[in-house]
């Protein structure tokens, strides 16, 4: 058998498996990390994610919590501020809902109302998005809500890698961190380093460099904002796609340095159209200095302003996808409105 | 409600003019924009044109006389309104009409704003157009725009620049010859003034006005420019081995002189006092060229090939600080020196020689760097051509002057203060040897 030398060899794993191995690393490293949540221990997780990790770990680092998201997480928060590392994991983000008080009064606000003396350092752990027919409230996107609390960390990644490496990261951090999975790339693959490593928060990345148009988009819509620049090619039109990854805190200079560059942007993302991320997007890059440099109105693509259907067909059609971004894209070129 | 009619400003640097010929008489019908007299300066005649329809009466200046900038010359009445005694002036210099006591029959009309919902007249236009449009000095109301609902984009303004940026025919021959040289004579080192580039020698009157007649000078047209012969230049190199050749000739008689350059004439300067150093007691730079890329050479190139004063004004206004530093009268007197199509080709050939793509190919830093000689360089804040941060570029013991609120021609906008720092440095360097 040859030698593979683990940190340079190619690893495919999937956004689900990556996920599972940062827990493991994490567990390992440190006994402070627990995980929580419901059927997440025995059952192995409403997605398969902690699959086994009640075996390696046992149950008392694997702990299945009754099916009360404000019970879960309080008993996270209360874990968090006494020491342990909890990861709390929502069985749909749809359900934080239920925990509301303990994600925004208490989790994001203690540090500040104990002047600095205490902090929370839990990972929610929450699967998102629409597509797999669970209906309206199994389907949704509200992360941009939790944009709006000072105080937590919200981050969306889109690869394994990023999963992987943002789970450590938000780990690593003193504060609360808010990590939305997306259900319908948990069965993604791609390469995932060996070892620790952490994903930087905050940092966005530009997938694909382009000339004309930059878009911006986060989760699942950079894979398709992707696809359909490379269907753009052939018309002539160079789209630059950016992985916002990150959307608390968000990456001011990239985007802007983008928008300077290309003078057109279309802000693609699964929430509801109406006052989510596209709107703070937008607004952050009419308040700057790259407004003058913009040749087109900004677009922002969104979900319908209706909970999302569970007819299959209506359900795709709320969202953005591969075909509506070119469709946008074009707008923002051609010469009738 | 007569309307004044007054003596112009067509030249940067007048005071007064002096109306040559009036083609209106006392009491003729007039229209506006028709030709109304001529005035007369030191560089050019112009014609001013009526500001308003009516009838011409009131005449205070003859020709001959010679009037102060602003000063009314004569009044024009509505066609049937009454003639009473000449008016008290308003003094203002601009067009108010001197309401008389009786109730006027024809009360100007009331001026409505537009409606808060009607764009109207507004361009339709992309910040990226707008801020294109607004770097190379173009009205968006000129410009047709190609987006939807005929918003005018990026690619609209830049087509227009490209397009006026269509190089022109060489249409002119090389001539050879030695470089016009003038002297004013006086006591002690003269200063040696090199002009910019598409200027002459008589662009630095104001300035001499300033340094007082006891200032002996010695003024040298570039090549191609003012009465110097249209000779051609392959490079900066060439044009700077012309201009010292021109220098040591002039310069013969005296072992010391003072030397003085605006932005290309201040990269020559710099070249000179750098090969001459034992002859240049103190080098005086305005906004010298030669110290970064960076030039504006959409201006340079854009006054190079005007061809009438409407595409010319736009890029002179470029020159000042503030836009309205360069009158529409003026603008008018500078297409008439420039005129010649064959100066026109010459300079726009010497533009795309020394500044290719928009670029400084030459570097004087490295001059700067090295020269001994007592520097001060002099900028305006607001120069729009070359910025004051060139000054910068390299470190040494030279004095920097950043003037607030002037543009890429100091001597110009603020002639005094200019004379003033050129003065006192050349009066240190007299003092210290």
């Amino acid at each position: 058998m040859n030698a593979i030398n683990p940190e340079t060899a190619l690893r495919t794993m999937s956004y689900a498996e990556a996920i599972r191995e940062a827990m493991a690393l994490a567990m390992e490293a440190d006994p402070a990390v627990v995980l929580m949540g419901e059927d997440i221990g025995v059952y192995g997780g409403a997605f398969q994610v902690t699959l086994d990790l009640i075996e390696r770990f046992g149950p008392d680092r694997v702990m299945d919590t009754p099916i009360s998201e404000l019970g879960g997480a309080g008993v996270a928060v209360g874990a968090a501020l006494t020491g342990l590392k909890p990861i709390y994991e929502f069985q749909f983000s749809d359900f934080a809902m239920l925990a509301m008080e303990q994600i925004v009064n208490q989790a994001a606000k203690l540090r500040y109302m104990l002047g600095g003396e205490a902090a929370v350092p839990v990972v929610f752990r929450l699967p998102s998005g629409s597509g797999t027919g669970a209906a309206a409230q199994h389907s949704q996107s509200i992360e941009a809500w939790f944009g709006h609390v000072p105080g937590l960390k919200v981050l969306q990644p889109s690869t394994p890698e990023d999963a992987k490496g943002m789970l450590l990261a938000a780990l690593a951090d003193p504060d609360p961190v808010m990590i939305f999975e997306h259900k319908l790339l948990y069965k993604t693959r791609g390469h995932v380093p060996a070892g620790r490593y952490l994903t930087p928060i905050g940092k966005a990345l530009v997938r694909r460099t382009g000339t004309d148009l930059t878009i911006v988009a986060g989760s699942i819509m950079v894979h398709r904002a992707l696809e359909a620049a490379e269907t753009l090619v052939a018309e002539g039109i160079s789209a630059e796609v950016i992985d916002l990854r990150s959307i608390r805190p968000i990456d001011h200079a990239t985007i802007l340095a983008s928008v300077r560059k290309t003078g057109r942007l279309m802000v693609v993302y699964e929430g509801v159209k109406a006052f989510g991320v596209g709107a703070e997007i937008s607004a952050l890059v009419a308040e700057s200095d790259a407004f003058d440099y913009l040749d087109a109105p900004i677009l922002r693509l969104g979900a319908a302003d209706a909970p999302v259907p569970y007819n299959p067909d209506l359900e795709r059609a709320a969202v953005p996808q591969v075909d509506t971004i070119a469709a946008g894209a074009r707008r923002l070129f051609r010469r009738e409105v | 409600m007569p309307t004044e009619v007054i003596l112009p400003k067509v030249d940067m640097d007048m005071t007064h003019g002096t109306i040559a010929v009036w083609h209106v008489a006392e009491g003729a019908h007039v229209t506006k924009g028709a030709a109304l007299f001529d005035i007369e300066t030191d560089k050019a005649a112009m014609e001013v044109e009526a500001p308003a329809t009516g009838t011409l009466h009131h005449i205070s200046a003859q020709p001959g006389d010679k009037v102060p900038v602003g000063g009314v010359v004569a009044y024009i009445y509505p066609a049937d309104a009454e003639v009473g005694p000449m008016p008290t002036a308003s003094g203002s210099g601009a067009e108010i009409a001197v309401e008389p006591a009786a109730a006027d029959p024809h009360p100007a009309p009331t001026v409505q704003a537009a409606p808060a919902d009607d764009a109207g007249s507004k361009p339709r236009a992309t910040p990226a157009a707008r801020a294109a449009a607004r770097r190379a000095n173009l009205d968006l109301a000129d410009i047709a725009g190609t987006g939807p609902l005929g918003r005018v984009q990026h690619s609209d303004v830049a087509a227009l620049v490209e397009s006026r940026s269509v190089p022109a025919p060489a249409v002119w021959e090389a001539e050879g010859g030695a470089l016009h040289v003038s002297h004013r004579k006086g006591d002690g080192p003269p200063l040696v003034l090199l002009h910019g580039f598409s200027a002459d020698s008589q662009s630095w009157a104001p300035l001499e006005k300033a340094l007082g007649p006891q200032q002996p000078l010695i003024r040298i047209d570039l090549p191609g420019h003012g009465r110097s012969p249209r000779r051609k230049i392959g490079s900066f190199a060439e044009l700077a081995r012309m201009v010292l050749d021109a220098f040591d000739e002039a310069t013969r008689a005296h072992p010391s002189v003072h030397l003085l350059g605006h932005s290309l004439g201040g990269a020559l300067a710099l070249a000179i006092a750098d090969t001459r150093a034992r002859q240049v007691a103190s080098l005086s730079l305005i906004a010298p060229a030669g110290l970064g890329p960076e030039i504006d050479a959409a201006t340079l190139t854009g006054i190079t090939r005007a061809t009438r004063v409407e595409s010319l004004a736009p890029w002179l206004r470029r020159l000042t600080a503030e836009p309205q530093g360069i009158s529409d009268d003026y603008a008018k007197a500078a297409m008439t020196l420039r005129a010649d199509p064959a100066l026109q080709a010459a300079q726009a050939d010497m533009a795309e020689v020394l500044f290719p793509d928009g670029v400084q190919p030459f570097d004087l830093r490295p001059a700067l760097g090295r020269i001994e000689c007592p520097t001060a360089m002099i900028w305006g804040r607001s120069d729009h051509i070359l910025p004051y941060r060139h000054a910068l570029a390299v470190g040494g013991d030279f004095a920097i002057h950043l003037l607030p609120g002037a543009g890429h021609v100091p001597q110009i906008e603020c002639p005094d203060r200019v004379a003033r720092i050129v003065a006192r440095h050349m009066a240190a360097v007299t003092a210290a040897v």
